[in-house]
């Protein structure tokens, strides 16, 4: 008997919490609380979000369909720092919104913090998102709003006290670098700035997760680095964080978590790309150009589905 | 909801042109709902008054006996339904007739044998028609009496033209609704649009949809409110102007100045104002940005 998969151990273990959850999301983020899940121990352990099972199709104009998710079985456990990386289209934006339910899934489920997203009612969505921190490639900040009502939105949705609220904005725009900032109109802020202020609304609710779906893409090469060290600051203090992105470069700045979405498929490579390497598998840089381009991680043990190449090395 | 103000202070100063182009908008509407209400009012208001006060002209015969107009005059102040009688000579019939028409030659060249003599009556207020009437049968049978004018045929002519006007104002009302409702509505979807950005970022933050909605059905309850006030400000303009150069005599005519807009009513319009705003906002926002 074939041993078992790490999303099938976590989906045993958190079939229990479903059950009991029901319906609605209940958000384990209280006003003025920590997130209880973070720290230590077993807690650590623990899943943060599932995808049994999933598929996702778009139904075209033409009546054909657009399989954007075929059956991806995925498993991220609290504290981890993930890419999300593949070729334009692949799915990763809809990964994205599958999680905070912009989107539904066609089959299959999702569970985030024990709690199935696809069953959650509408009146629950709200919730969900109180649990998520969401960051964009085009910002999604109000210009005309002050970096400081921009950040403090996230709060006053789940009624924080002002001085409670005052209190954690002027600490989550210290750690994005925007510290005495909270004055200036969102608009005028160069692009970078802007994106560290989406990040500060993202950060400030202390979420379980920070989804960010491309949000170094309006930025040059060097904003981008500083970004993801921004992201990798966040995650150090103990954030889980879901980084999809199409920018190779970033993918090798440190040795991460991959996955790899291609027509509807994962491939999950554990160590990045790195280790591909390492273990004699050869990356093709090529197809990570042309504005971004198409990744393709060739792995004999690890076959990439349908358009990756495998090119074992030697 | 002290944010939801906020927000929506916000939204109105920041939209500011939008606004006052729906305010005016909403203001025209309600002037024309203001103005078919005014004309109501008044045509009720004479028909209170006239039917309240229940007259009757008693027209004498040529050469009636002083002696039966004596008595008969004795016998209506001693009837407890009259609250007033009054005789009218042809001299002082004529000077009536003639004193708001002195430039009439025509009339100036009457006989006063063409003004009969009346014994004019005012009934109590509280006295029914059909008791009127009851008089009116005796009064006529009496030989001195040549006819007797009730004014009842008048009462009814206004009575069918309130009737009228009140339909007319109710039809224009349905219409102005509408209206109002689709220029708030119209203004609300316009600056959710131009807001597209805030209400996606509320609801990735995990803001409800009242949470999102109250700020926009605020708007419209202020812009309603605004709108109809302004409707009644114009309309009280319009009302002082007209009134200033309406002819005196025309009042003391029909017994009634031409009154304004009852306080009630000039506060109902504003309310009507503000709550058709806030549906019109609710209904602007129904399918919200779906994110």
């Amino acid at each position: 008997m074939p041993p078992a998969r790490p999303h099938e151990i976590a989906r045993a273990s958190l079939l229990s919490a479903d059950a009991l959850g029901g319906g609605r999301f209940r958000p384990f983020l209280r006003a003025g609380s920590r997130d209880p899940l973070r720290g230590g121990g077993d807690a650590q352990k623990k899943p943060v979000l599932v995808f049994d099972g999933v598929q996702k199709v778009y139904r075209g104009h033409s009546g054909t369909d657009l399989h954007v998710l075929r059956g991806v079985d995925l498993t991220i456990e609290r504290g981890e720092f993930v890419f999300v990386t593949g070729p334009s289209g692949a799915g990763k934006s809809t990964m994205l919104k599958l999680v905070y339910r912009a989107e539904t899934v066609d089959d299959g489920r999702i569970l985030f913090c024990g709690r199935d997203v696809a069953r959650l009612t509408d009146d629950s969505i709200p919730f969900l998102r109180r649990n998520l921190g969401i960051v964009f490639q085009d910002f999604k900040i109000v210009p005309n709003w002050t970096v400081y009502e921009n950040v403090s939105i996230a709060l006053e949705v789940i009624g924080l006290s002002s001085r409670l609220l005052r209190q954690r904005v002027n600490v989550a725009l210290e750690r994005v670098g925007l510290a005495g900032r909270g004055g200036d109109r969102a608009g005028v802020l160069s692009g970078g700035e802007q994106q560290r202020v989406a990040i500060a609304r993202a950060i400030v609710g202390e979420p379980a997760m920070v989804l960010a779906d491309e949000p170094t893409g309006n930025l040059d090469p060097a904003l981008a680095l500083d970004i993801l060290g921004l992201f990798e600051e966040i995650h150090a203090e103990g954030t889980t964080v879901l980084f999809a992105t199409h920018d190779r470069t970033l993918l090798d700045v440190r040795p991460r978590r991959i996955i790899v979405l291609d027509e509807g498929r994962v491939t999950d490579v554990p160590a990045g790309l790195g280790a591909y390497a390492d273990e004699g598998i050869e990356i093709d840089a090529e197809d990570f150009t042309e504005g971004y381009g198409d990744v393709r991680v060739s792995s004999v043990a690890a076959p990439i589905p349908m358009r990756a190449r495998a090119r074992r090395a030697g | 909801m002290a944010g939801s103000v906020e927000r929506a202070k916000r939204g109105l100063y920041s939209e500011w042109r939008l606004h006052a182009l729906s305010v005016v908008s909403l203001a025209v509407a309600f002037v024309c709902l203001g103005a078919a209400l005014l004309v109501v009012v008044n045509i009720h208001a004479l028909k209170e008054r006239w039917g309240r006060t229940g007259r009757a002209s008693v027209y004498l015969k040529d050469g009636a006996p002083p002696q039966q107009v004596e008595a008969i005059l004795v016998a209506l102040q001693a009837t407890p339904e009259v609250r007033e009688v009054r005789y009218l000579s042809p001299a002082d019939a004529r000077g009536q007739v003639l004193s708001g028409n002195m430039t009439d030659s025509t009339l100036k060249a009457l006989p006063q044998e063409a003004f009969p003599a009346s014994i004019e009556i005012d009934v109590q207020p509280e006295v029914k028609e059909a008791d009127v009437q009851a008089m009116v049968a005796k009064l006529q049978s009496l030989p001195a009496v040549e006819g007797i004018e009730t004014y009842g045929t008048w009462t009814e002519r206004l009575g069918t033209l309130l009737s009228g006007g009140t339909l007319a104002a109710a039809a224009l009302a349905a219409i102005v609704f509408g209206a109002v409702l689709a220029v708030v509505a119209s203004t609300m979807r316009l600056a959710l649009t131009r807001r597209r950005t805030e209400v996606e970022v509320l609801k990735l933050v995990g803001a409800s949809d009242s949470f999102v909605r109250t700020p926009y059905v605020l708007e419209g309850t202020f812009q309603g409110a605004l709108g109809s006030a302004a409707a009644i400000a114009i309309l009280g303009a319009l009302f002082a102007l007209v009134r200033s150069r309406m002819d005196g005599d025309l009042g003391s005519l029909l017994g009634l100045d031409p009154m304004f807009l009852p306080w009630f009513v000039a506060l109902g319009m504003v309310g009507v104002g503000a709550l058709l705003g806030a549906l019109g906002g609710a209904l602007g926002l129904r399918r919200l940005t779906t994110v």
